[in-house]
């Protein structure tokens, strides 16, 4: 049994004397995605600030490579090497592709007074790194305002990923995309998992997770609903366990329209699974 | 001239994608925050030029650099701020904050005196004031998270009222003065107070000097646009530079002799062996180095309806021009002479007229069409150089006027020719961009120099005739040097990049490990600092300092800011850009005495520039936008 990447024991969270999330236990592996599923209100904005190390948990511990740690700020996680792309914040618009993609860790070259950001460097490490997570970017001297939003949250991802992150968070990354563009971020996040990064995947559409993920933690009304692996569950016990048994016809029916919007969808990542999952058996023979 | 990149140049350039419209450097220059700015102190300029007989030469420049000085130096950091996303209203009563404590400061101890320090020590405490004061404003805003506009109106206040109480409290009067008489004086007046008597710096070759610089320049310039401008010719034929090397020889001949002798018929002969060598030489250019064109189809029919507008218009400003009477100063209604109406006609008219047949050479009809429109736009320019020759008054159009309209027609029919015959660039060529950005940035300082040498020096006939004594400050290199120093910060450095983020998305910025607070400190610290700056620049140069100087500067400031380009809510802009939205203002300001009107209707210019500037950036910004 190797050891998990990260690794929560029995974490929880209070705000004064509210509970926000009661003891919490999961765990990522490298090459793994762990699917955090949960509607409204269910904790996982608490759950994301605790492994980003924008809140410290009341009790329990977080543990990284086996050894607990304790983050006073995102920075601290940061270095560690756990990545959060938040939904909204991901990226600055008005900037370019190349300089979001190297902003805080801009490459330098000359000294002194004119040490200056190498930019024929940075834009041909952008352009190189964006194509390799399949990103085809037409030019990266574009304003990042220009390009689509889940062009936006893959930039975001792909920058995690070169900056050496082992754990990528993504915030509901899909919550405000299409069809077509969730497809995108689906596929960057399979790509992720396949370069042996831990992700945690962070989402309240079942049909999103359902196909990428190798673990489902379900918080409802910050307790944790279940922790299954891969084939232990299928798709509509994770819509109930979601629902927590509340309302839940009302919720089915409504997932229910959602999971005919996403089918095609749906369908599309999965198949996409199945082949990178023959191409790294392939690549293991 | 954009063109779709074909499929097999893509192929042989793994760096170009063919889903992207070619846009060189001269469309990417187009797309600047600063770029509207610009051509509006460029028009505002010639206006000024055209309307007042002192705006043009060194006294005028000399008053309105001056003014721009003061103002641009805090109009740069300004911007940079504004891009950083904050506001800083302190700024303008800082510069007289500074300026009074340092007279304060240093002023001899007694009844109504002052501390009595040297310089030495008063000029650096009053940085670690101001700098204090720029820490302050960051943390409180950074701290509290109100934004910078209520917290620094606060700081603004709290100077306001700081000056007054003390200045009256210390001197018992609203002025404070005497920083000559403190130690240290010559010391520190040699930085701050420094002066460049043009009278005093005598200068014989200074007309050659200037024209070789300016012909070198124009002609470097010329030469790095074309470059940019069209395909190169692997391999070059050799043919074309020896067409080349006789045009030029021709016009450098041409031009000599025009020198050297003076009368009408030489003129008339020497002028043409310049225009002729000038063409040849252009023609030369383009056999030499660039592709020849391929069959072009039309984009869209000819718009000879838009020519024919053009043509009527200008005849029109012409006919108005001869018609009406240049030297009447009879008032018709409200604020306007016949001179005026006169003057207005004719440049609107005819700017109109050329500004629908530049348009109409541009698209639209076969590439021998547009040729044929671009003649004409030559033909027209050269026909109301003359007709400004013959019915002026003043020198400066029958000469300047009168050899600028003759070499931009000049110019104008060479590259007609040259994009008639040659392959307009479609894609990017590291080589041809690299040299052409060299020659054409190049040109632009020779020209730069040559009108630097012509402000700075005087020739003995010049010195014999006037007794007018012209004073550069030094206030006007620290006001260059800050535009180009923050220009190169924000264009090539970590901390340049992070102003941008902080002020695009703070909160993406700091997640990525940009460090927002650190850097919102330096921009308020600078822009602070820029105050002290521009507050010992006062106080040097006045010796005495009220204590309501540099009050309501602030929002100035903030206009040339906008002026300039920058994005009122952060994220976007450019420093050179607020230089440039100084100089345009303190051009407005000034001009306007120096062309004898009223100075009341100032601020009513400005309102009206200010507007116009936003309202250009706008257009500019989504025609940019548009090309992406």
């Amino acid at each position: 049994m190797t050891v998990p990447l990260l690794e929560l024991r029995n974490v929880t969270k209070y705000y004064g004397n509210i509970l926000a999330l009661r003891d919490i236990t999961t765990s990522v592996n490298a090459g793994e995605v762990t699917c955090v599923l949960g509607d409204n209100g269910a904790g996982k904005s608490t759950f994301i600030k605790i492994i980003a190390g924008a809140h410290q948990p009341s009790e329990g511990q977080l543990l990284i490579d086996g050894e607990e740690v304790l983050f006073d700020s995102p920075r601290d996680a940061l270095n560690l090497g756990i990545a959060t792309v938040y939904q909204d914040l991901a990226v600055v618009p008005l900037m370019s592709v190349w300089r979001n993609f190297f902003l805080g860790s801009e490459p330098t070259k000359s000294i002194g007074p004119f040490r200056r950001i190498d930019k024929a460097t940075a834009s041909r490490v952008a352009k190189e790194e964006l194509a390799k997570m399949g990103i085809d970017i037409r030019d990266v001297e574009q304003s990042v305002g220009t390009l689509s939003g889940g062009e936006r949250q893959s930039v975001a991802i792909a920058r995690a990923v070169y900056f050496g992150a082992k754990v990528l968070i993504l915030d509901e990354p899909t919550s405000a995309l299409g069809v077509k563009q969730s497809g995108v971020v689906l596929k960057y996040i399979i790509e992720a998992r396949k370069r042996g990064l831990g992700v945690i995947f962070i989402t309240h559409n079942p049909n999103h997770a359902f196909p990428v993920g190798d673990r489902f933690l379900i918080l409802n009304r910050g307790r944790s609903m279940g922790d299954y692996r891969k084939g232990e569950v299928n798709r509509d016990e994770l819509i109930r366990l979601m629902a927590g048994g509340a309302e839940l016809e009302a919720l089915t029916k409504e997932l229910e329209s959602a999971a005919k919007k996403d089918a095609a969808l749906a369908a599309m990542a999965e198949e996409f699974a199945e082949e990178v999952g023959q191409l790294e058996e392939r690549a293991e023979h | 001239m954009t063109a779709v990149a074909t499929k097999d140049q893509s192929d042989s350039d793994p760096s170009v994608d063919e889903r992207l419209v070619y846009r060189g450097p001269i469309q990417r220059l187009l797309t600047r925050p600063d770029i509207g700015t610009l051509v509006g102190a460029v028009g505002l300029f010639l206006f000024f030029w055209a309307v007042s007989d002192v705006f043009g030469i060194a006294a005028g420049t000399a008053n309105y650099l001056d003014v721009s000085a003061g103002l641009g130096i805090m109009a740069v950091v300004v911007s940079l701020l504004m891009i950083g996303g904050e506001f800083d209203l302190s700024a303008g009563a800082m510069t007289g904050a500074t300026a009074m404590l340092v007279v304060l400061l240093s002023k001899p101890q007694g009844e109504f005196g002052g501390a009595g320090l040297s310089l030495h020590i008063a000029v650096p405490l009053s940085l670690l004031f101001a700098l204090g004061i720029g820490y302050f404003n960051a943390t409180v805003v950074e701290r509290t998270g109100l934004p910078s506009f209520i917290v620094t109106l606060g700081s603004f206040f709290t100077l306001i009222g700081a000056k007054l109480g003390f200045a009256k409290l210390f001197t018992d009067k609203v002025i404070v003065e005497g920083l000559d008489v403190a130690a240290g004086y010559e010391f520190w007046n040699a930085f701050f107070g420094a002066t460049w008597i043009r009278n005093e710096h005598l200068f014989a070759s200074r007309d050659l000097t200037f024209a070789v610089l300016l012909i070198t320049g124009s002609v470097l310039t010329l030469v790095g646009l074309l470059e940019l401008s069209f395909t190169p010719r692997r391999p070059t034929r050799p043919a074309g530079l020896g067409v080349l090397v006789v045009g030029a020889a021709a016009a450098a001949f041409g031009l000599r002799q025009l020198v050297d002798t003076d009368t009408v018929a030489a003129n008339w002969t020497y002028g043409l062996v310049v225009g002729a060598g000038v063409l040849v030489g252009m023609a030369g250019l383009g056999a030499w180095k660039y592709q020849p064109a391929t069959a072009v189809s039309a984009r869209g029919g000819p718009n000879l309806g838009r020519v024919a507008m053009g043509l009527v218009a200008v005849a029109a400003g012409c006919l108005a021009a001869v018609r009406l009477d240049a030297s009447s100063t009879k008032v018709l209604g409200f604020l306007l002479t016949v001179q005026g109406l006169r003057a207005i006609l004719f440049v609107g008219l005819v700017a109109v007229g050329l500004g629908m047949l530049f348009g109409a050479a541009r698209r639209g009809g076969s590439s021998f069409f547009r040729f044929v429109v671009s003649m004409i736009i030559s033909a027209v320019l050269v026909g109301v150089a003359f007709l400004v020759k013959g019915e002026s008054q003043a020198v400066r159009f029958r000469s300047t006027a009168f050899a600028v309209l003759l070499l931009v027609a000049l110019v104008n029919a060479g590259t007609a020719w040259l994009r008639l015959k040659h392959l307009p660039r479609n894609q990017a060529e590291p080589v041809a961009d690299r040299l052409g950005r060299v020659l054409s940035i190049g040109g632009l300082l020779s020209m730069f120099a040559a009108v630097a040498v012509r402000l700075l020096f005087m020739t003995q006939a010049e010195v014999d005739a006037t007794r007018a004594v012209i004073t550069y400050r030094i206030s006007i290199l620290f006001f260059l040097g800050s535009a180009v120093v923050a220009s190169w910060i924000l264009a090539n450095t970590k901390f340049g990049s992070w102003t941008f983020a902080v002020g695009g998305n703070k909160l993406a910025a700091r997640a990525v490990g940009v460090p927002a607070a650190r850097t919102k400190r330096t921009l308020f610290m600078t822009v602070s600092g820029a105050a002290w700056l521009v507050g010992m620049l006062l106080a040097f140069r006045l010796n005495s300092v009220q204590a309501n100087v540099g009050d309501g500067n602030e929002f100035l400031y903030i206009i040339a800011a906008v002026v300039g380009g920058n994005l009122l809510t952060g994220g976007y802009g450019s420093a050179a850009g607020g230089a440039i939205g100084a100089l345009l203002m303190a051009m407005s300001f000034q001009g306007i005495p120096f062309s004898r009107w009223n100075s009341d209707w100032r601020f009513l210019f400005l309102g009206v520039i200010l507007l116009l500037a936003v309202l250009a950036n706008r257009y500019v910004r989504s025609k940019a936008e548009e090309t992406r």
